[in-house]
């Protein structure tokens, strides 16, 4: 293989040369067609992304209807206020949710990744076909019940009155644990909901790429003798290194967004748990639930992207920097 | 004569495979985690069969104290509006899905050509998007008031039609599973872009367009929020999951305000659908997405094949 | 195939703008309703178009909003400024809150329209809800809303389960002698009686926190969780209570550490079920309790009329509602579901005549309301609706959120002569000293924000009991404290002072 790839780089190398004359105008018809290819996704980005972000000028608005009331008059027309929209986060929760939304964000985007990358290779490694595709199904459907369902689903186990393990615990004559009036095991029970909801999903991601990958690689390091766990080392991974990457670097983007259902439904709104469920969608939510302020609501997602857009470069910078293949942009 | 290849290739694969000591390691680990994933699901089945006096008497349960079918036969009761709620959701997951792949594929494909120079603008173009957007209500205005997506089914479509997300592992799959041999190799044949894209590169990326039609497909069959902003007046093109949501937002919005409502919130509980048919509604839901996901999967998997080819 | 679906998408666009370019002579008019749960409107708006087209010189379009999307329709037409939405329904506890929303623009004054058009309007809907009414908007003072005729005063009841009660050897005398902090007894009983996984008291927390400590709610303070209270005095509801007209922090009251510590007596002892202190599953397991009569004493708060409800019917239990104090007009209940005109419509004479004039004609109303003579309804020799329950499962407004109900014809259910009492009941009803008061509080949003996640997080377990008062409470007021509490209090009191010298 390594004999045809550079019998096709000396056949590329040859006809540019013999046809540098037409050279430029090929180029320029090849960047016109493939320009052509972008449109449809421009057009769409253009009209329906860009052409609405003067809409974050609301962030720093005091935003209200004058006469005549058309949108565009009222965003004009309103009141600069600086960085008054912003001042939700002078609270004294601010703190807390912050540490939590990046403390379970960090958490999970690593426990995510170990975790969707080992069961992809295990997927891809199972002999039997029949039970790696019924696995392969059955983990996805998480991602089809909403947190709400899912929800029901935790209080059946945490119930206080009826749900399982308290009752369990009534039988065993031990203390019942009142769990949604008690912090302790919240950390834990969101972690296992996060990942139960989601590695099916990225790991089906992963997994594509690993049957992306060129079978020939593995034949090449079997016949040099490598081990299967060293051809996972030196194949595997670094044929899905890629993705994992860029998983990462997106992740990393919606470091200080929080899922809203799980941190909200999940534990069933209970007031006694926000010193470990309350992350900054919720806390937005509940102020905008009761002061319906346009502006807060649109400061704190105008936030949420400033941070993204920071944690995103930084992470892109450093990836450039030691993989440029790699990188996001 | 893929199939004769795929046989040969497994074969050669298997001899080159994990021990059972391993294996049995796999399957333990993928077998529970598995079953935990299904577990929720059977839950929301039991409960859509158990009897309402069953779940006031001891809420939702594995085993209910009895039996019922009445969830299904209200269900079925709603009847044109479920069916054509069915319908619009198949529609819509359809048309979306088709419509946002061929777009995400033509707008990932000059990403991957290194040798593409506006790459790197298109790259950003598409990337800031998925940080910064202008918010839900500028963009609702655009979408209304410029576009007329309002009370029609383009409303439910052209808003999702694009995700940078799936761009960016769109062209993930092009980097990891097509070399660049294969578009030089082709470009000297004389083949055009628009030849190379469908006869020489999409074949080999199989399993990502797979991917990604997944996620699509998923993402509009799930989509609520749309129905509930762009339609107003005409509730005969809503999709089922909206129809879901509604009752679950008509019950939660209630529970918030009964100490407001007050005697009108008693009242209008009475209207509430059951516990018992949301969950109904939820099988109805997830059912045919479930059953349509081998589909997508045949793809996936048939990279195996597409990968020996390549070599 | 990838043609075929992009011709059907085009057709399906194409078909979607005729319809909306296919109009008629008539300008059209669209008003967004709350709460209703209408699946076939066309026999009833084709009537109603037929009716109106003099009267109102306009076609009628309804947005049928449900309680679970109308607050985010309405803030969506009203914020985007919205032509298409002409009318749309507000009160005091929407997320489009009347008084925020008329100060920030949204709203057109209909006092020159009212003047104009409205003499019927003003004959048909009391002199005081039209006061409740006026407020500093954003066109100065004036009406920004036609104010619905409905149950417009507040009256909070132990509702009781009468049948368990003499089973237990008590009679409501009893009820209403011991009081809240006498109740021990009978639950104890009801609990030996009926065994342990019976849970005699059945309260909605906030609402039992207001009929104790007799607190009432401030309109435009946090809506989820109230966090001020005027008092009232339960004796004579128009006087001043304890604290005269000052606004206090309510959890910081001796009323509320006695209620909170007398509520955790209660949980302690087995007589609350624990799911009414978690917020998501609070109203589902109280609904459920209280539709199939498995309570001891409830609460509720109380409409005319309510004891003959189907809910209450349906229960298998005779139930009587106790109150705690008459009924009393504040600015919540009076300003509790209105129509206000959205001032991006193009369409402001033509909705107000439509407003006007559902207000005030009965055949409108009733049209709009109960649907169609011998579709929805038929009439029977007393001249009583009687319901088709089929045609109106797919047709049934929120009646209160429309307007004047009392404008309708009685039903079977409610007997001859109902809508008189239910007048004459509301008519009698006294109002609070600080009756039209709302709490502006755009310049505290920022520690509204702040106090409403600190209350959410305890107001709700101490309310019923489920944590301790004696370590909690001061937390919690050390945490509403941290959060700018006293400047929340501090403009909620400079405003009703500036209210009331006015």
């Amino acid at each position: 293989m390594a004999f045809q790839k550079s019998l096709a780089h000396s056949a590329s190398a040859q006809t540019g040369e013999s046809r540098s004359e037409g050279l430029g105008s090929a180029k320029r018809k090849k960047a016109f067609w493939l320009t052509t290819m972008m449109l449809p996704g421009a057009i769409w980005l253009l009209l329906i992304r860009y052409l609405p972000m003067f809409g974050i000028v609301i962030a720093f608005k005091d935003y209200r209807a004058f006469r005549p009331n058309t949108f565009w008059n009222n965003i004009v027309k309103s009141e600069f206020v600086g960085l008054k929209n912003f001042e939700f986060l002078k609270s004294p929760d601010t703190l807390i949710m912050i540490r939590n939304t990046l403390g379970y964000n960090l958490l999970w985007i690593a426990l995510g990744l170990v975790i969707s990358v080992t069961f992809a290779i295990m997927m891809s490694e199972v002999s039997n076909q029949l039970l790696a595709k019924t696995y392969q199904t059955l983990m996805f459907f998480p991602y089809f019940l909403s947190w709400v369902v899912a929800s029901y689903f935790v209080l059946a186990f945490l119930d206080p009155t009826s749900g399982m393990i308290p009752a369990m615990q009534k039988a065993a004559g031990l203390k019942v644990t009142n769990f949604y009036h008690d912090t302790t095991w919240w950390p834990l029970i969101l972690t296992i909901c996060n990942l139960w909801k989601n590695v099916g999903y990225s790991s089906m991601l992963y997994l594509s790429a690993i049957t992306g990958i060129d079978t020939t690689q593995y034949e090449a390091a079997a016949v040099d003798g490598a081990s299967k766990w060293q051809q996972i080392w030196y194949v595997t991974l670094p044929n899905i290194r890629t993705m994992m990457i860029i998983l990462l670097i997106m992740n990393i983007g919606k470091i200080f967004n929080a899922d809203f259902g799980l941190f909200y439904n999940v534990p069933q709104n209970s007031g006694s748990l926000y010193p470990v469920t309350q992350v900054v969608d919720t806390y937005v939510y509940r102020a905008y639930a009761n002061t319906h302020n346009l502006g807060m609501s649109s400061a704190a997602g105008f936030l949420q992207s400033a941070v993204g857009l920071v944690c995103i470069v930084g992470a892109n910078s450093i990836v450039r920097r030691i993989d440029p293949d790699s990188s996001l942009f | 004569m893929m199939s004769a290849v795929s046989k040969t290739r497994r074969r050669s694969m298997q001899m080159n495979r994990f021990g059972p000591g391993a294996q049995a390691l796999f399957h333990i680990v993928l077998g529970l985690f598995s079953l935990l994933c299904i577990l929720p699901f059977i839950f929301v089945v039991i409960i859509s069969f158990s009897s309402e006096d069953s779940i006031r008497a001891i809420g939702y349960s594995f085993h209910p104290l009895s039996w019922s079918l009445q969830a299904y036969e209200y269900t079925l009761r709603l009847g044109d509006q479920l069916w054509r709620s069915y319908f619009n959701s198949f529609l819509i997951t359809l048309i979306g899905t088709v419509l946002s792949v061929a777009i995400c594929v033509l707008y990932a494909y000059p990403l991957f050509r290194k040798d593409y120079r506006l790459r790197g603008f298109f790259n950003f173009l598409s990337f800031f998007t998925m940080i910064f957007g202008g918010g839900l209500v500028p963009t609702y205005v655009i979408c209304k008031s410029v576009l007329g997506l309002s009370d029609n089914y383009a409303a439910l479509i052209v808003p999702m039609l694009f995700s940078p997300f799936n761009v960016i592992v769109m062209r993930t799959f092009f980097q990891t599973t097509v070399p660049p041999d294969l578009i030089e190799a082709a470009t000297i044949d004389g083949s055009g872009e628009y030849g190379t894209l469908p006869r020489i590169v999409l074949p080999v990326v199989t399993p990502g367009i797979a991917t990604i039609a997944l996620l699509n497909a998923l993402g509009y069959w799930n989509e609520w929020f749309l129905s509930l902003l762009y339609i107003n007046k005409n509730m005969s093109i809503i999709p089922l999951q909206y129809l879901l949501m509604r009752m679950q937002r008509n019950a939660d919005f209630l529970a918030k305000n009964a100490s407001m409502l007050g005697a009108d919130a008693s009242r209008a509980a009475l209207e509430l659908p059951s516990q018992t048919l949301k969950m109904a509604l939820v099988v109805f839901i997830v059912v045919p997405i479930a059953c349509a996901y081998p589909f997508f999967q045949r793809y996936v998997v048939a990279g195996l094949t597409v990968g020996s080819v390549k070599g | 195939m990838k043609k075929i679906l992009s011709i059907m998408l085009a057709l399906a666009m194409a078909l979607s703008l005729c319809s909306f370019s296919q109009a008629a002579d008539l300008p059209v008019i669209t008003i967004l309703f709350h709460g209703s749960n209408v699946s076939d409107d066309t026999a009833v708006l084709e009537r109603v178009n037929e009716y109106i087209a003099d009267k109102v010189g306009a076609k009628l379009e309804v947005v049928w909003g449900t309680w679970g999307d109308f607050d985010d329709k309405a803030t969506n037409a009203l914020t985007t400024a919205d032509s298409d939405i002409d009318m749309v329904f507000t009160c005091s506890w929407s997320a489009d809150e009347y008084n925020s929303f008329a100060k920030k623009g949204y709203f057109v004054k209909l006092d020159d329209l009212i003047e104009e058009y409205g003499a019927d309007l003003k004959a048909a809907i009391p002199e005081s809800l039209m006061q409740a009414a006026t407020i500093e908007g954003a066109e100065g003072k004036g009406i920004y809303a036609v104010n619905g005729f409905k149950d417009t005063a507040t009256q909070n009841t132990w509702d009781v389960n009468v049948t368990l009660l003499s089973e237990l050897g008590y009679t409501l005398e009893d009820v209403k002698n011991l009081g809240f902090y006498g109740f021990g007894e009978i639950f104890a009983k009801a609990k030996e009686l009926k065994g342990d996984s019976f849970y005699p008291f059945l309260v909605e927390p906030m609402v039992a926190e207001r009929m104790v400590t007799n607190s009432i709610i401030i309109a435009g303070d946090a809506g989820s969780v109230n966090l001020l209270s005027l008092y009232l005095n339960p004796d004579d509801v128009s006087a001043e209570g304890a604290y005269g007209n000052t606004i206090l922090n309510k959890f910081a009251t001796p009323e509320y550490a006695a209620f909170v510590e007398k509520m955790h007596e209660y949980y302690e002892a087995g007589y609350i079920n624990p799911a009414l202190a978690v917020a998501e599953t609070s109203n589902d397991t109280r609904t459920n309790a209280q539709l199939t009569g498995d309570y001891l004493i409830g609460t509720q708060s109380y409409a005319y009329g309510y004891e003959y409800a189907a809910d209450v019917l349906s229960r298998g239990i005779e139930v009587a509602f106790v109150p705690c104090t008459d009924a009393y007009v504040d600015t919540t209940a009076s300003q509790g579901a209105m129509v206000a005109i959205n001032s991006a419509s193009n369409h402001v004479e033509e909705s107000f005549k439509f407003l006007a004039l559902l207000n005030s004609d009965p055949t409108l109303m009733t049209l709009l309301n109960y649907g169609v003579e011998g579709i929805h309804y038929t009439l029977d020799e007393d001249g009583l609706v009687v319901f088709d329950e089929t045609a109106r499962s797919t047709y049934s407004p929120w009646t209160n959120g429309m307007g004047n109900v009392t404008i309708l014809p009685d039903t079977q259910s409610e007997g001859k002569g109902f809508r008189e009492a239910f007048k004459a009941y509301y008519a009698g009803a006294k109002a609070i000293p600080a009756l039209g008061y709302v709490f502006d509080n755009s310049e505290v949003a920022n520690q509204m924000a702040a106090l409403s996640n600190v209350a959410a997080q305890y107001a709700l377990a101490l309310d019923c009991g489920a944590i301790d008062p004696a370590t909690e409470l001061p937390k919690f007021l050390e945490a509403l404290d941290a959060a700018g509490m006293q400047a929340y209090l501090d403009a909620a009191n400079a405003q009703l002072d500036n209210y009331l010298s006015k």
